[in-house]
C-alpha cells in the first residue's frame, strides 16, 4: 500500500511515452470500457491492463494492484448479485442477468482502476505536471495541488504509521481488531493526521511561493517534453481501441 | 542587509506574542548565528527576515524589517524570495517534488535562470553539497539527513544574496553538519552571501558565526561578535544555552589563574591557548 502511487525507475517503453501519451491511453482505456457492453471486451481491456503492467516492467506492482481490486470486486460482486431482480434466477435470489451486470461492473472498475495506479508508476509526477502545463495549457496552480495531492498520499500513510505505532506502545491492540472493531480503533486517528496534513500542506504551499511559484508559467520548464514517433504509435493504438470499443 | 527595527509579532489568536522589541542588524556579507531555547522565537525570527510573516502568518505585527532596504510588509514575497532563500525547519513540507533533480530545477525555472547556466547551477548545488550521486533518485526512498540536503542545495542553486536557514542540520550526524557549516562559509567568503542560521549545535555555530544573538522568550537578550556574546558564558549559561566546552574551558582557567584570557571558540584554539599557558 506505501508504494502504490511511487514512481519506478526505469527505461521501458511505457516510461519513454509522453506523459499527455500516457494520459490518453489511461483515458482512452476509461472510455472503452464504459462503451462496450460485451464482457469478453471487457476481459480483454483488463488483459491489456495487465500486459501494459509487464511491459512497464512493474509485474510485481501490477500483481499487487490486482489483489487489492480483487478484494473490493468480490464485495461488490456480491452486492450487486444480490440486488439485481431482472433474469431468471440461477440458484437461491441470483439470476444470470445479476451475474452478468454485476461481473461488467466490477470488471469495468478494475479496468478503469489499474491504469491510473500504472501511470503513476511509470511517471514522474512533475514530468506529469510539467507536460499538463506546457503541453494541454492546464494552468499552473491546479496541475500544482493534483500532483501535491498524489505527493501526499504517501507521507500520509506513513504518518498513519507512526502513530499507530505511538498507540500500540501504549497498549492499544491494532492486530487484535478485525472488521469494524478495527475500523473504530482508526476513525478517531484520522482528526489529527488531517489537522497535521492541513499544515504541512500551508508549508509546502509557503515553500512554493519562497521558490516563485507565481512566476512560473507553460514556458518555464526545463525539461521538455516532445512528440515521438512512439506517441504517434500510442494514438493509433487508442484509436482502434476506442473504434473496437464501439464497433464490437 | 538586514535591518530590524523593534519588531513585535503576536501569531493570530496566540495571547503572547511570539517576538517582542526585536531590534538587530546584520551587515552586507555577515555570518549570523541564532540559538536559543526551544520556542524562544527563533523560526518566528526566520520568518519575519524571510518575509514569510506578515505575508503568510496573519498576525499583529508591529516594527519594521528592511532587507537590502525593502520593507518587507510593502514588497510581495516573490520579490523578496528572489534575494532571500530560505531552508525550513521541517524539510518534508519544504520538498515540492518527487524526485532530487526536479526539486533543484523548481526554482531555477521559476525564477528565469537561463537555460544555458541551468546545468552549472545544478552541478555547483548538487557537488558542493555532497549529493551529486542522489541527483536521480526519489525523495521518498532519501533518509533525513539527505533530504535536508537536497533542501539545501535547492535553495543554494538559485544563488541568493541572503540564505536564511532554520536548523538546517537538525538530521545530520556531525560529519555531514560540519561539511554544511563549512560550505556556508565558503559561500559566504566566496560570493558574500549573508548568512543568518538558526542552530542547535553551539560549537559549530560559533565556530563559523561572526555574530551571535541569544533568543529567549520572543527577546533578544546577547548580541554581538562571536567572541563577546562568549565571553560571558556564565551569563549564557544562566540562561539555559549550553557553551561549546571549549569556551567553558578558558573561563574556568582566567577564573583559577585569576588573569583574563581571550575567549577560544574552537579546539585548535584552546589548544594554543593551554601550550601558550604551560610554557
Ligand atoms: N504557526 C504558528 N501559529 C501560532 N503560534 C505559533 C506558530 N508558530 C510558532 N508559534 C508560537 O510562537 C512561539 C515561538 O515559536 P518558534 O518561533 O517556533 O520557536 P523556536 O523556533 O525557537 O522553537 C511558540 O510559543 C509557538 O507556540
Ligand atoms: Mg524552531
Amino acid at each position: 500500500m506505501r508504494d502504490l502511487f511511487q514512481y519506478v525507475p526505469g527505461t521501458s517503453l511505457l516510461h519513454r511515452l509522453n506523459p499527455v501519451t500516457k494520459l490518453l491511453l489511461t483515458v482512452v482505456i476509461c472510455v472503452a470500457a464504459f462503451i462496450t457492453d460485451r464482457l469478453i471486451f471487457l476481459l480483454g481491456l483488463l488483459a491489456l491492463d495487465l500486459l501494459i503492467g509487464f511491459i512497464a516492467g512493474v509485474p510485481k506492482k501490477t500483481v499487487n494492484i490486482l489483489k487489492g481490486l480483487l478484494r473490493i470486486a468480490l464485495f461488490l460482486f456480491i452486492l450487486q448479485a444480490l440486488l439485481t431482480r431482472k433474469g431468471t434466477p440461477v440458484f437461491w435470489i441470483v439470476t444470470d442477468t445479476g451475474l452478468l451486470t454485476a461481473g461488467k461492473v466490477v470488471l469495468r472498475l478494475m479496468v478503469v482502476c489499474m491504469p491510473l495506479a500504472l501511470v503513476l508508476a511509470v511517471t514522474k509526477i512533475n514530468d506529469l505536471a510539467n507536460a499538463l502545463v506546457q503541453v494541454l495549457h492546464v494552468p499552473y496552480p491546479y496541475a500544482f495541488t493534483i500532483t501535491t495531492a498524489i505527493r501526499f498520499i504517501p507521507q500520509f500513510l506513513s504518518e498513519m504509521d507512526d502513530i499507530m505505532e505511538a498507540q500500540t506502545a501504549r497498549g492499544v491492540e491494532f492486530d487484535a481488531a478485525k472488521g469494524f472493531r478495527k475500523l473504530g480503533m482508526i476513525l478517531p486517528l484520522c482528526a489529527p493526521l488531517l489537522i497535521s496534513s492541513v499544515r504541512r500542506s500551508e508549508q509546502t504551499a509557503v515553500a512554493a511561493e519562497v521558490r516563485g511559484f507565481h512566476l512560473r508559467t507553460a514556458v518555464s520548464g526545463y525539461k521538455q517534453y516532445p512528440f515521438q514517433w512512439i506517441d504517434l504509435g500510442a494514438v493509433l493504438f487508442c484509436c482502434a481501441l476506442i473504434a473496437a470499443a464501439i464497433l464490437l | 542587509m538586514i535591518d530590524i527595527q523593534d519588531l513585535t509579532f503576536t501569531y493570530k489568536d496566540e495571547p503572547a506574542p511570539a517576538l517582542s522589541g526585536i531590534s538587530l542588524t546584520v551587515t552586507d556579507g555577515a555570518f549570523l548565528g541564532i540559538i536559543g531555547p526551544a520556542g524562544a522565537g527563533k523560526t518566528t525570527l526566520i520568518r519575519a527576515v524571510s518575509g514569510v510573516i506578515p505575508h503568510h502568518y496573519t498576525g499583529d505585527y508591529y516594527g519594521s524589517v528592511r532587507v537590502n532596504g525593502l520593507d518587507t510588509v510593502d514588497t510581495p514575497l516573490t520579490d523578496l524570495s528572489r534575494l532571500v532563500g530560505m531552508v525550513f525547519q521541517d524539510v518534508d513540507s519544504q520538498i515540492i517534488s518527487s524526485v532530487v533533480e526536479d526539486e533543484l530545477l523548481y526554482g531555477l525555472e521559476n525564477f528565469g535562470v537561463p537555460r544555458e547556466e541551468i546545468p552549472s547551477r545544478l552541478e555547483f548545488a548538487l557537488d558542493r553539497v555532497g549529493i551529486a550521486d542522489l541527483r536521480d533518485r526519489t525523495i521518498a526512498s532519501l533518509s533525513g539527513g539527505q533530504r535536508q540536503k537536497v533542501a539545501i542545495a535547492s535553495v543554494i542553486a538559485l544563488r541568493p544574496r541572503v540564505l536564511v536557514l532554520d536548523e538546517p542540520t537538525g538530521e545530520l550526524d556531525p560529519r555531514s553538519s560540519r561539511q554544511i557549516f563549512s560550505l556556508l562559509k565558503a559561500l559566504n567568503r566566496e560570493y558574500g552571501i549573508t548568512v543568518v542560521v538558526v542552530e542547535q549545535k553551539i560549537m559549530l555555530l560559533c565556530e563559523f558565526a561572526d555574530m551571535l544573538a541569544v533568543l529567549d522568550q520572543g527577546k533578544i537578550v546577547r548580541q554581538g561578535k562571536t567572541r563577546e556574546v562568549l565571553a560571558r558564558s556564565d551569563e549564557l549559561e544562566a540562561l539555559g544555552v549550553n557553551c561549546p566546552r571549549v569556551t567553558l574551558l578558558t573561563r574556568l582557567l582566567s577564573e583559577r589563574l585569576g588573569k583574563s584570557l581571550p575567549v577560544s571558540v574552537s579546539l585548535d584554539e584552546a589548544e594554543k591557548l593551554v601550550r601558550g599557558l604551560m610554557q
